[in-house]
């Protein structure tokens, strides 16, 4: 069976500026893949391309081994975007039947389906409420039902967590992990590292509207360990400033003291800066070679800059 | 299409279920039946002006005009008073202290010159003075005769009353709308095109805004084509406004067939005064709903997209009011179209899609107006919604996923070109 995403090499320009470039992406399916980067690197113009709500300028999607576009193919894709809404004066049941029906779920089924998913998400009391008199976190909860409601194959979460409160980001945790357990796909967005380093299979770090890195977590850690450090000291740090500051060894350090992270120089050999340290009369508590953390991974790629959006962009649409 | 459907079905019972869609339900027939009813219980009400004939002729001729004015419904002749010094001023103060409405003053070379005098409180009524008028004429004509040795049955043969009935021809029949009802139809047909069109234009705009704001337009335009989504709004909301006219026009039925029965027998023919009801034919119905449809399908298409490129309802508000005032140039011409329904003015603007949704309908009830020149505004129409539904789509689908500053018109332009 084919992948459930293929993106090829698409670009998207908008007015000032291009928001993708020549964007590829693969998503395998049942697994959870995380499309990762900072705030106006291109998330929302790639789903939005991947779920055909705008075309792209050049380069093709398939979705599920077909060419025909998300649209065509929506029954089988849920969507949960990044800025949330629902119609604040329809009533609860009667919004989750419609957003059903807007994917091809005959009416009565839908009405069955949103239901018996109120019900467990113990929100059965409130069917016939009002969207605008529902609390956020329940109306969080409705559109959560809402992207999940006609069984989707493929589930695509823009930045899923951002806005959640603790108790919803933990019943969306659950829900994810659950859907995978069923052999659901799932794509999502973020630009926080610890979500994804702890849900996703996969990943994909995208900056400036480029791809910078893909493939599985473990893979990408595996290219990126050995080069971070961590040195903890016993009393006396002795001349270990200096060795920090050899350029040829450290690369980039970040020193508290009497404890210090420490990034390699490329080509640099751990242990010749063990052996500087202890030559300078630093006493070493601790000296770890570190298995980086997605954050740093991600920092080293995307660079210091990466809070901040690539371009400032007047069109919001064009943003993450 | 079933999701085109579901579009419209929402459209619809949202709408059709907010209290907002039943006070104006239940405003229509209020205000026809003030339309209907005032008028009545006007004229009922000291409707007949209370006046006083001070004869000073020597003849039977002031013995004539109160008594014919006391057969038209207009006055209640209260007394026939020879004049003496000081009456003219102790009636102007009953008209002062309103325990009178007015008096005429026939004197002796009434009959001769045709000069006589009427003081009264309001002299503006239209119908009191030509009833009036036609009153002292009469009478004036019969005296003069009579005193020529007339016998007075040929002149009453010869004074026979003439009573002109006007009706409208319409293509080559003639219908049996009378002038007067032609003119009522028009105005009411103006005002509520003009505000049906408005209101629920503005209807639509306001749902792609609400769509826009809360972002539910995102999920729906990965599954249903924006054209589409366009559609079924329009659509759903134009549904809407059937089932408010249903209302309507089944109320302002039973509201005219009962309305003798409900005035408490007031007799209709002189109560309804104010507006002639008019006698509607079916041809009119349908060139008065044709012309609602098209127009609303064609203003609700331009305030879609100015819903859609507007990113709050302020905005949106500002956008709307060129489009509006497109519609109010229409509305504000049916005088000019109902006092000369002909003149190339009056026909242009009738034959141009942006105004004769309100122009049409107002020359076909105030006038004759041709098959060709019916058929080609028509046509216009249609082109004319076939264009801006396919410009509106345009900047939908992209203004839609829009938000921040409002376009520039050149942006607006690449919208629709891209």
């Amino acid at each position: 069976m084919s992948d459930p995403v293929v993106v090829d090499r698409v670009t998207k320009r908008f007015a000032g500026h291009t928001a993708v470039n020549a964007f590829s992406l693969t998503v395998p399916r049942g697994i959870i893949y995380g499309l990762l980067g900072p705030n106006g690197a291109g998330k929302t113009t790639s789903i939005r391309m991947i779920l055909d709500i705008i075309e792209p300028d050049e380069g093709v999607v398939q979705l599920f081994g077909q060419l025909g576009g998300g649209r065509a193919l929506s029954a089988r894709i849920g969507y949960l975007p990044e800025e949330r809404g629902l119609y604040r004066k329809m009533r609860v049941l009667d919004v989750l039947v419609f957003l059903a029906e807007m994917k091809g779920v005959e009416r009565r089924a839908a009405k069955a389906k949103a239901l018996g998913w109120l019900e467990r998400l113990g929100l059965a009391d409130w069917r016939l409420r009002r969207i605008d008199e529902l609390s956020k976190g329940m109306q969080q909860k409705v559109q959560f039902i809402s992207t999940l409601l006609h069984e989707p194959e493929l589930v695509v979460l823009d930045e899923p967590f951002a806005g959640l409160d603790p108790v919803n980001a933990k019943v969306l945790k659950e829900t994810v992990l659950e859907l995978r357990r069923r052999g659901v796909t799932i794509l999502f967005s973020t630009h926080i590292m610890e979500q994804a380093e702890k849900l996703c299979d996969e990943l994909c770090i995208i900056a400036r509207g480029r791809k910078l890195v893909d493939g599985s977590l473990s893979e990408i850690k595996r290219t990126h360990a050995g080069r971070h450090l961590v040195v903890g000291f016993d009393g006396s740090a002795g001349g270990a400033q200096q060795v920090f500051a050899d350029m040829r060894l450290v690369k980039k350090v970040d020193d508290y003291g009497q404890y210090a992270e420490l990034e390699l120089a490329p080509g640099a050999d751990a242990q010749d800066i063990l052996q500087q340290l202890v030559a300078s009369g630093a006493r070493l508590s601790k000296f770890e070679l570190q298995e980086p953390s997605l954050h740093s991974i991600f920092v080293d790629m995307v660079g210091p800059e990466a809070a901040r959006p690539a371009v400032s962009s007047d069109v919001e649409g064009a943003g993450a | 299409m079933r999701k085109v459907w579901a579009v419209i079905r929402r459209e619809f019972v949202e709408r059709v279920r907010s209290k907002w869609f039943w006070v104006s339900a239940a405003l229509g027939p209020v205000f026809l039946a003030a339309l209907v009813f005032l008028p009545i219980l006007f004229a009922r009400s000291g409707g007949r002006a209370r006046i006083v004939v001070v004869d000073g002729t020597a003849t039977s001729f002031g013995v004539r005009v109160a008594d014919s004015l006391r057969f038209t419904p207009v006055f209640n002749v209260m007394a026939r008073s020879a004049p003496r010094p000081g009456l003219l001023d102790s009636l102007t103060q009953e008209v002062t202290a309103r325990t009178l409405d007015g008096f005429l003053v026939l004197t002796a070379e009434t009959v001769e010159t045709g000069v006589a005098e009427y003081r009264a409180s309001n002299v503006s009524s239209q119908r009191e003075i030509s009833e009036l008028k036609g009153v002292l004429a009469r009478s004036a004509l019969n005296a003069r005769l009579e005193r020529a040795g007339v016998s007075p049955d040929v002149v009453s043969r010869a004074t026979l009353q003439v009573d002109l009935r006007t009706k409208k021809i319409s293509g080559s029949k003639t219908s049996g709308e009378s002038s007067a009802q032609s003119f009522s139809l028009a105005f009411i047909m103006s005002i509520l095109l003009f505000m049906t069109i408005v209101a629920y234009g503005v209807n639509v705009m306001s749902s792609v805004l609400e769509e826009k704001t809360t972002r539910v337009v995102e999920v729906l335009v990965s599954s249903i084509r924006p054209f589409q989504l366009m559609l079924g709004k329009i659509l759903g909301v134009g549904s809407v406004s059937i089932v408010q006219f249903l209302i309507w026009g089944i109320s302002a039925r039973i509201l005219l067939t009962q309305r003798a029965a409900l005035s408490g027998g007031v007799s209709v023919e002189n109560g309804g005064s104010g507006l002639e009801w008019p006698q509607v034919s079916a041809a009119t119905i349908a060139v008065f709903l044709s012309y609602f449809f098209g127009g609303f399908l064609f203003y609700s298409a331009m305030l879609a997209a100015v819903g859609a490129m507007s990113s709050n309802e302020q905005e949106a508000r500002q956008a709307q009011q060129p489009v509006i005032f497109l519609l109010m140039m229409a509305y504000l011409s049916i005088w000019a179209i109902s006092s000369d329904p002909q003149s190339t003015y009056s026909v242009a603007i009738s034959l141009i899609p942006f105004t004769s949704p309100i122009a049409m309908p107002v020359r076909w009830a105030a006038s004759m107006v041709t098959t060709t020149e019916l058929v080609t505004s028509f046509a216009l129409l249609i082109l004319g919604i076939a264009a801006v539904t396919w410009v509106a789509a345009r900047i939908y689908r992209v203004g839609i996923l829009m938000t921040g500053k409002r376009p520039s018109i050149r942006e607006l332009a690449r919208w629709v070109r891209a």
